[in-house]
Formats: C-alpha cells, structure tokens, sequence
C-alpha cells in the first residue's frame, strides 16, 4: 500500500469542498479521479502533493511518504515562451534532489534519453519551446515526468489540449509506468480512457465521494447522482444505445 | 579622442556601470522572463522615499540609501500583496497606486527638505555621483547577486516556466521568488547614483528586451543582455561626458533604447518573425487541434 485514506473533509481555510473522501493506493494501481467542475479535483490534487492540508483526516503513507511525487499539473499557468528547449524542460525533471549546484551524472543523462526517445520527441529535443505543438509540449512534460523517476505520478487533466492519437500514445506510457510498479493518479474526463487504463476510481461531487473499481463506481446512475452527467446526457446515451446496438455505434459501453 | 580616459571619475564611472552590469543583466533578464517588467518600473519609484528619508535623517551615506531604499521597497511590496489579497483592487492597480504616493512623497521631501543634491542629478543621475562608497556598495551588489543566482537558478527557472510544477516540488515555493525581488530592488539601488531613480529600471529592462528577440536559449539570453547593458553604460557615458548638460541617465538608457529598436527590426526573433507561428500567450495553446476530415473509421465500418 502506497497510500490510504479514509473519510477526509478537503477544503480551504475551513472551507470544505468535499467530505467522506476514502481511497486506497497501491503499488502498480491506476486511480482515477472524475468529477464535475468545483467537486474537489483540484483540491484533492494539491492535498496530495501537501501544498494544502486536508480539514479533517489524514493522508497516510504506510511506507512513508515518497521523497518526489511527480506532478504534471494543467497547462494554464505554463510559460511556453520561456527560451528553453524540449530537452531542458524534460531535464527539469532531474533537478529535484540535485541541490543547488550539483550537475546531472551520467545515469540521469541515461534516463533523460530515454524519456526523450520514449515520448517520440527526441528529434525534436533541440527545438524551442515556444515553437511546440499542444501535443508535442505535453510529450516533453511527460518526459520530464518519466525522468522524474517517481513512486508515485500524479497527472492533472493530462489530454485536455492534445488530440486522439497522442492521447493513445500516452496513455501506453501510463501503462508501462502501472506495470514498473508505479502507483498513478489521473484527473480525467474521457471515461472510456478510464475504462481501459484505471483499476480503480473516485468519483467526486456534490460535496462527497465514491471510491472503487470502474466498472461499478462509474455507472451512468452514479455519474448522476454525482453531477457528473446530466439527466438528459444520459438519456441521449441510452436512446443511441437503444438505436443502433453497443457494436455498430462503436460507443463506450456505460 | 579618449582623453576622458584621463579622468578619474570617468574610470570609476566606467568601472561601477561595468560591474553592475554584470548584476543587474541577468536580473533585468529573469524579470523580463517573469512579466515583471512593469513591477520592476513601479518599485524603482516605490523606493524613492526610503532613499530621500535616509538621506535627509544621515546624510548622502551608502548605509542609510540602502536601509530606506529597501524599507520602502519590502513596505510598498507588502501593502501592495495586502491590498490585493484583502481589498477589491487588484495587485496592479494597488501597485500603482501605492508607487506614484511613494514618489510624490519622495520628491515632496527632497525638496522641502533644501537638500544639496539638485534634483535632476537625484532623479536621472550623474557620472560624477560616484564616489568610492558607491563602487563599494556596486561592489556588494554583484557579489550578492552573483552568488544568489548560482544558488536560485534551477528554482527559478522552474518557478518561472511552470510555477505548479515548482509549488509540487518545493517546501516554501515563495521563498525564491521574494529573494528574487530583494535582489531586484539591490540592483536599482547600486545603479542610482549613475542612472538616477528615474533612470535605474531602464538599465533592467531594455537590454533584456532587445537581447530576447536574438536569442532561444537561456545561456545566450544572458550573455547577450549583459552585453548590452555594458555597451549602453558606456556609450552613455561617453555621451554624457561629451554633453555635459545631460544627465548620465537618459543618456545610458536612451542608447539601450537603439539596442531595443535595432533588434527589433533585424533580430530573428523582432518584426521579420511575425507571421511566423508563435503562441498567443502564456499557457494557451499555439494552435487549436484542427477538425479534421479524415473519416471516421468507426462509421466507415458501419457503412460496409
């Protein structure tokens, strides 16, 4: 066990966006965390990472907690027009720990390649920042995640401004780090993703949580009960679903 | 042609503007970096009083500019977050608001205070200001900002590309940025007596302007904005030798001010790039995901 917690109240200032929240995390587990806007998402995020302490109930780390968390956070505060190139900004992943001054020794060289060539973006590692793609900026903060080299991964919305196939081709990188025994939680919004990748979920909103296996947490009555998906969303499904059949619509089976 | 090499205060204000630049480059750069440029134009006047008050209270001494400089600055500084965070008026607005009171009070004292030193040498400088207290004091300066940035670097150089990212990793993420803003308000300080406190920020902020449109890289960045800032504090000073009814202020400024407009129009990265892609801001996206009209192959099954 990574980490465990059970029945937080997560807020600020004595605030409480969420309360009840209980989840478990394990080495090699998938977490995602689904919820409508202002459910608590972001909150949980920054308790995680200790930026914000939980109002009532702790985090526990049975192990202790991990000395980085890799984070890859939304992209609203990004500078994209810093002048660096991808490969110093997958390097910035190696910095925690260094120290002030200390240079980057030759295995964590080793490990920036290998990030660079994983993410697809090591012909690329020269180009400035500035003059990246959505998909291709996203690339590199996974590899600056992937040299981060990190217990557990934290990802905030990670394929909000990224299109279908790079997408795809993170999502596998996800796997990977699950199957190296990394424990992983994912702010998501594309529930099939969930589906395919998750072993378990947390569904936030309306001020609490649920917390289990996909399959059961996510179900379209939950996804309502929780804010998550409107009446008439789910309403839509189920006539599309009725129309044409789950196999020719070729749609997510909710 | 160089007989102003001959003049002892001409060598020391060739050798203090020199030292200083190699301090107040790299901050101008980072501020520059960091969309502080206009923070940095607001505290060079915020501290004005700080600096009037010391010298009315103890006299023209390096000790008392830099207690009420920088007693200004972290007062202004603090009000302004206060105003911020607790009064509907945003940092900017109490920014400004909080910087043209601070100079108006400035001013206001020097004059009715009949100090000796004339205003015009006050607010835009003059080369014969520098005395050996202030090289000392230029001295201190670059050492300490020298050696600040060999520590701060690599927090702020992810602070200021990704501040979440830098937050995740860092026990007091604010710590960087509030040393990094003493050592703005140190560097205005050693360059008053040359540039005046009308005059300081400029020294920051246009060299670092006119090298950003060169270059890509943060080491380039760097080298080339000090470059720039020594050759305008000396053409300046050659200038205001030259001239002397101008203030050595304007004079350095005005001649980072060609660096600006020459890059401008020749640099890579100046006019000549406009049409090229660049992105819109910071944290947008350089361009939306286009729909395409690849077809679907889900539906294309569905046909057959």
């Amino acid at each position: 066990m990574v980490l465990s917690a059970h029945g937080l109240t997560l807020g600020y200032r004595g605030h409480p966006v969420v309360s009840d929240v209980s989840l478990k995390l394990a080495p090699g587990d998938v977490l995602a965390v689904v919820g409508h806007n202002g459910s608590g998402k972001s909150t949980l995020v920054k308790t995680l990472l200790g930026t914000l302490p939980p109002i009532a109930g702790a985090i526990e780390w049975p192990t202790g907690r991990p000395s980085t968390i890799a984070y890859l956070g939304q992209r609203t505060e990004f500078d994209t027009r810093f002048p660096v190139r991808l490969r110093d900004l997958a390097e910035m992943g190696a910095w925690h720990g260094l120290g002030f001054t200390r240079r980057i020794d030759p295995a964590g060289r080793a490990r920036i390649e290998a990030a660079l060539e994983r993410t697809g973006t090591a012909d690329i590692a020269d180009m400035p920042v500035h003059t990246l793609s959505a998909g291709q900026l996203q690339r590199a903060l996974f590899a600056r995640t992937m040299v981060q080299d990190a217990p557990v991964i934290l990802l905030d919305e990670p394929f909000t401004a990224v299109d279908q196939s790079t997408e795809a081709d993170l999502l596998t990188l996800i796997d990977d780090w699950s199957a190296e025994g990394r424990a992983l939680i994912l702010v998501l919004h594309d529930l099939s993703a969930v589906l395919r990748h998750c072993t378990s979920a947390l569904l936030l909103g309306r001020g609490t949580a649920l917390f289990g296996v996909p399959h059961t947490t996510l179900t379209p009555d939950n996804l309502i009960e929780f804010g998550y998906m409107s009446a008439s969303q789910a309403e839509w499904q189920e006539l599309m679903y009725r129309r044409s059949g789950p196999e020719s619509a070729g749609g997510p089976r909710v | 042609m160089f007989e102003w090499l001959e003049y002892g205060f001409m060598i020391r204000a060739l050798a203090a503007t020199s030292v200083l630049s190699f301090s107040i480059a790299p901050v101008g750069a980072f501020l520059v970096l960091r969309r502080l440029s206009l923070a940095g134009e607001a505290m060079a006047h915020a501290i004005v009083p700080g600096i009037v008050i010391g010298f009315v209270v103890a006299g023209l001494s390096v000790t008392s500019m830099i207690v009420g400089g920088l007693g200004a600055g972290i007062t202004v500084a603090v009000l302004t977050s206060l105003l911020a965070r607790f009064t509907i008026i945003r940092e900017d607005a109490s920014l400004a608001s909080l910087y043209l009171i601070a100079l108006a009070l400035g001013i206001f004292i020097l004059s009715a205070s009949g100090s000796a030193v004339p205003l015009k040498s006050f607010l835009f400088g003059s080369i014969l200001g520098i005395d050996d207290e202030t090289l000392y004091l230029i001295g201190a300066t670059a050492t300490i900002t020298l050696v600040s940035f060999a520590l701060i670097l690599r927090p702020l150089i992810t602070n200021t590309i990704d501040p979440v990212f830098h937050e995740s990793q860092s026990k007091r993420p604010g710590l960087v940025v509030q040393w990094f803003m003493f050592l703005v308000v140190l560097n205005l300080l050693g360059a008053f007596k040359a540039l005046g406190t009308l005059m300081a920020v400029g020294l920051m902020i246009l060299p670092a302007t006119a090298a950003r449109y060169w270059v890509s890289t943060l080491t380039g960045y760097l080298i080339l904005t000090f470059v720039f800032a020594i050759a305008s504090c000396w053409l300046g000073l050659i200038i205001s030798y030259y001239a002397p009814d101008v203030p050595s202020g304007p004079a350095i400024v005005l001649v980072s001010g060609g660096f600006f407009f020459a890059s401008l129009l020749l640099a890579p990265q100046g006019f000549g790039s406009l049409n090229r892609r660049t992105t819109s801001s910071r944290g947008s996206v350089s361009s939306p995901t286009p729909f395409t009209t690849r077809p679907n192959p889900a539906l294309e099954e569905k046909t057959q």
